[in-house]
């Protein structure tokens, strides 16, 4: 991560940056006032970077319980007059959707930002959702970088047509640029926070009579800014003027296209669009009008390929189109230069390497390279818990319904992952449907807040029976350790609050009375809440480091150790590994590496043989 | 394509490999040139193995690299290396670390661990490239410091031959981008590096 300092010295230079950590050197730039996010890779880089930088430079920043709530903070600062912005992953964007519908149709004041990170390839998400989609729908403007550079400047440029126009922006990177490092300009900047002041009006509220009147009004905003774009500089062509083909390409697909010709040694003309939605007409037809084959590059969906298409047929236009339709690209997983130039290679009749040795050698060795899934880390505390569950679980045949956090690695019993807060909404579903086996949901602390409270309410309210395990690791871990509510608002008090009869807590590194404590709330009536408290081992464990204190690891006595595999195969704790050496009855033994251990205790107290204990 | 450098650094989550990434770039970027590189955040973080794409040149496009394309491989741990073998061109060049990091899938057969090192030669004798293996753990633990086994393989890739970057451009990088308290032990770890690659050659 840049340093905080480097990311807000006023200064013109070359700064190497994530492609997140420029976006939000675009915000710092273009002023942003108000920030306010929810955790989600690709995009959290956006949010850590400017929360550490609001106090810096006073602005404010918050990391709010989700998406639709952080729109909504930012939203009010803009029409109030102020620049604000959001960031989330795509399917963040869904849970923000219902605000934007209708802040599009009122319009903004203040430059309105939304930053969505895309994950074409499932890099770390449940989907590859192609939001594009989502923002045109909802008559979002949409601009998409194609590199680090790009993305600050077109952050900045956002704010400016958000303010120009009175409309709500809607920023698209994917992972590869939001996790791409290069050095990129910084620009000087001048920062004029003031107070916001809201001019009433009606067109805040979207009452019917008002919305009806407000819809004509957004359409011909976008109007305009079509009218707009060809000035603006968001669209470029390259290439030589006559050819009969043209490339239609945006975001970071344009570099795989560049590097493609590059490989083919092609030189074809590139309509690159810096703004999708709306679409450039005047530049688009006028690029397409001398060519008889246009070929769309772009990741997953076909979304320029079919806009633009059915924009040429429109106009009388018919080229031959090429792109998905006809199989140049795939509508799944990511691109690169080779699969573009792949794709692209029979159409101009070249011929790149193909590669057939590398792939001969894969498949020999495909079969000896060990699957290396992500883990929870040495000593997690939800590794503890699952362990403990799984053992009444399995006894009591019971259906588990889990949820999105760092427990969605767990091996041994969850039936179902949906999406952010749904483990408590289907275990209430499976409870109605399901009457003969123990019901559980399981959800993290920062998933709690974020969507879980409404499905408790729900489930107190509706009597649904089922267990409700809550796993408060005091953060919200799998974005990088982000702080949420729990810091402060006490779970069991917020239960409580909402009805909940039966609470209950402990500690998942006391191993016995977790297994007793889960048996217990299986004989009450749900939805019964038991919190399972700890803070994550990970995080703990650097935490400490960095003080300087002393970590009591543990350790194998070899002599003692019977192999059973226990602590290794079962509990699969990563410090523990088979020692290459034999003990004294030529058996092999478990190692613990020291440099790792956390000292969670909880091999030693699965242990059959007591053979591990703490390095005295 | 040959304006620009391309390499993929690979390893277990954890392994340090976005600071030798990051020394590189630093030391890219001083020298005037520019970089691009592509990581890994998230998820897959979490042990699980990773790769990061690297370019360094003068005009950069796309972030990442395919296969075939690499000019060279540089791996944290011999099992890691053997499976991103793919992205290397051609006669390419890898200088892998002989650490083996335990898999969750070898947990359950005992010998894994054992025959590993005759397995992992086997198989990457299968690609056409030249590789160098290095003893980081060793050297790292010489240096005194048992976590620097990315900055031997930094050292060690400062002898490529063709490799944008002089000795003194990275190991000035490297200075700037540790912790202070840890620049000797670095430099030292570094400085091994260098001499087993030049043992290796
Ligand atoms: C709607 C939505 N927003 C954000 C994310 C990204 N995300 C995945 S897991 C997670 C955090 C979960 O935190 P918590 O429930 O506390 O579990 P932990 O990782 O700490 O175990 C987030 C923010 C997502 N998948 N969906
Ligand atoms: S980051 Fe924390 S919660 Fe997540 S797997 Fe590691 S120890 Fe567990
Ligand atoms: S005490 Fe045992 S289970 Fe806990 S981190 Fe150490 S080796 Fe792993």
């Amino acid at each position: 991560m840049v340093r905080v300092e480097e990311l807000i010295e006023n200064e013109e230079k070359r700064v190497l940056v994530l492609g997140n950590e420029a976006i939000a050197r675009g915000a710092i730039e273009a002023g942003v006032q108000v920030f306010a996010a929810y955790p989600g890779t690709p995009s959290s880089e956006i949010s850590m970077a400017l929360i550490a930088a609001a106090p810096e430079l006073g602005f404010y920043a918050e990391w709010s319980t989700n998406e639709k709530v952080s729109m909504e903070v930012a939203y009010a600062a803009s029409i109030s007059g102020v620049r604000s912005m959001i960031a989330c992953k795509h399917v963040g964007l869904n849970v923000a959707a219902d605000v934007f519908y209708s802040a599009l149709y009122m319009g903004c004041k203040g430059g309105f930002v939304t930053v969505v990170g895309d994950d074409p390839h499932c890099f770390s998400s449940q989907n590859e959702q192609d939001s594009r989609w989502l923002g045109v729908s909802a008559n979002f403007p949409i601009l998409e970088p194609s590199s680090p550079q790009e993305a600050k400047e077109f952050t900045k440029m956002a704010f400016e047509i958000s303010e120009k126009f009175e409309i709500p922006m809607l920023l698209r990177t994917t992972t590869r640029i939001s996790h791409a490092r290069a050095d990129v300009q910084f620009n000087k900047f001048e920062t004029t926070y003031r107070d916001g002041e809201l001019e009433k009006s009606p067109r805040f509220k979207c009452l019917p009579g008002i919305a009806r009147a407000n819809h004509p009004k957004l359409l011909e905003k976008n109007e305009t800014i079509k009218e707009w774009i060809p000035e603006s500089g968001l669209t470029r062509i390259e290439g030589p003027e006559d050819n009969q083909f043209g490339i239609i390409t945006s975001g970071i697909s344009y570099s795989y296209v560049k590097d493609a010709l590059l490989m083919l040694n092609a030189d074809i003309p590139i309509l690159k669009l810096g703004i999708v939605s709306p679409l450039d007409e005047k530049s688009i037809l006028k690029f397409a009008k001398s060519k008889e084959n246009i070929i769309f590059i772009e990741e997953v969906d076909p979304y320029l390929e079919d806009r633009i298409s059915a924009l040429l047929v429109q106009n009388g236009i018919t080229p031959k189109i090429h792109g998905k339709c006809n199989g140049i690209t795939k509508r799944y997983h990511e691109l690169n230069a080779y699969l573009v130039a792949k794709g692209l290679e029979s159409l101009f009749g070249s011929k790149i390497a193909d590669f057939k040795d590398i792939e001969v050698a894969v498949t020999k060795t495909e079969e000896y390279i060990p699957f290396r899934p992500p883990l929870f880390c040495a000593g997690c505390q939800h590794r503890a818990a699952f362990y403990e569950l799984s053992k009444v679980v399995k006894k009591n045949d019971g259906i588990f319904a889990s949820d999105i956090g760092c427990y969605s690695l767990d091996p041994w019993v969850s039936d179902t992952i949906v999406c952010m807060g749904a483990s408590i909404g289907m275990a209430s579903g499976f409870s109605r449907v399901i009457k003969d086996k123990p019901i559980f949901a399981i959800i993290g602390d920062s998933t709690f807040f974020h969507t879980g409270l409404p499905a408790l309410a729900n489930a107190v309210y509706n009597k649904a029976n089922f267990n409700l395990l809550i796993l408060d690791n005091r953060m919200t871990a799998m974005t990088g350790f982000q702080p949420n509510p729990t810091e402060d608002i006490p779970i069991e008090n917020v239960a409580k609050g909402l009805g909940v009869e039966y609470i209950v807590e402990f500690d998942p590194y006391d191993f016995e009375k977790g297994k007793k404590t889960i048996e217990e709330a299986l004989k009450h009536k749900g939805p019964t809440v038991i919190i399972m408290r700890k803070i994550c081992a990970n995080e703990w464990w650097r935490r400490t480091r960095r003080k300087g204190e002393k970590i009591e690891v543990y350790h194998t006595d070899p002599e003692i150790c019977i192999a059973c595999g226990t602590c290794i195969v079962r509990y699969q704790c990563p410090a523990i590994s088979w020692s290459i050496d034999t003990n004294s009855k030529g058996k092999q033994y478990t190692v613990i590496d020291s440099s790792t251990c956390t000292g969670c205790s909880v091999c030693s107290q699965i242990c059959p043989t007591g053979a591990i204990s703490k390095v005295e | 394509m040959e304006e620009e450098y391309r390499m993929v650094l690979v390893g277990v989550g954890g392994q340090g490999i976005l600071t030798i990434s990051d020394i590189i770039a630093i030391a890219a970027q001083k020298k005037g040139l520019r970089v691009l590189s592509s990581e890994v955040h998230g998820m897959a973080q979490k042990g699980g193995s990773v790769i990061t794409n690297l370019k360094i040149g003068k005009e950069l496009h796309s972030p990442t690299i395919p296969v075939g394309c690499s000019k060279a491989l540089i791996g944290l741990e011999e099992n890691e290396t053997l499976r991103y073998m793919k992205y290397l061109e051609p006669g390419g060049l890898v200088i892998t670390s002989k650490t083996v990091l335990y898999p969750v899938t070898w947990k359950k057969d005992k010998n894994a661990a054992v025959l590993a090192h005759e397995k992992i030669d086997e198989n990457l004798s299968k690609f056409d490239a030249r590789i160098i293996r290095i003893n980081a753990e060793k050297l790292a633990s010489e240096a005194g410091l048992a976590l620097a086994q990315n900055i031997v393989l930094l050292g060690a890739l400062s002898q490529i031959k063709d490799f944008p970057l002089s000795v003194e451009e990275l190991k000035s990088a490297l200075k700037t981008r540790v912790p202070s308290k840890y620049i000797e032990t670095n430099v030292k770890a570094f400085e091994l590096g260098i001499e087993a690659m030049k043992k290796a050659n």
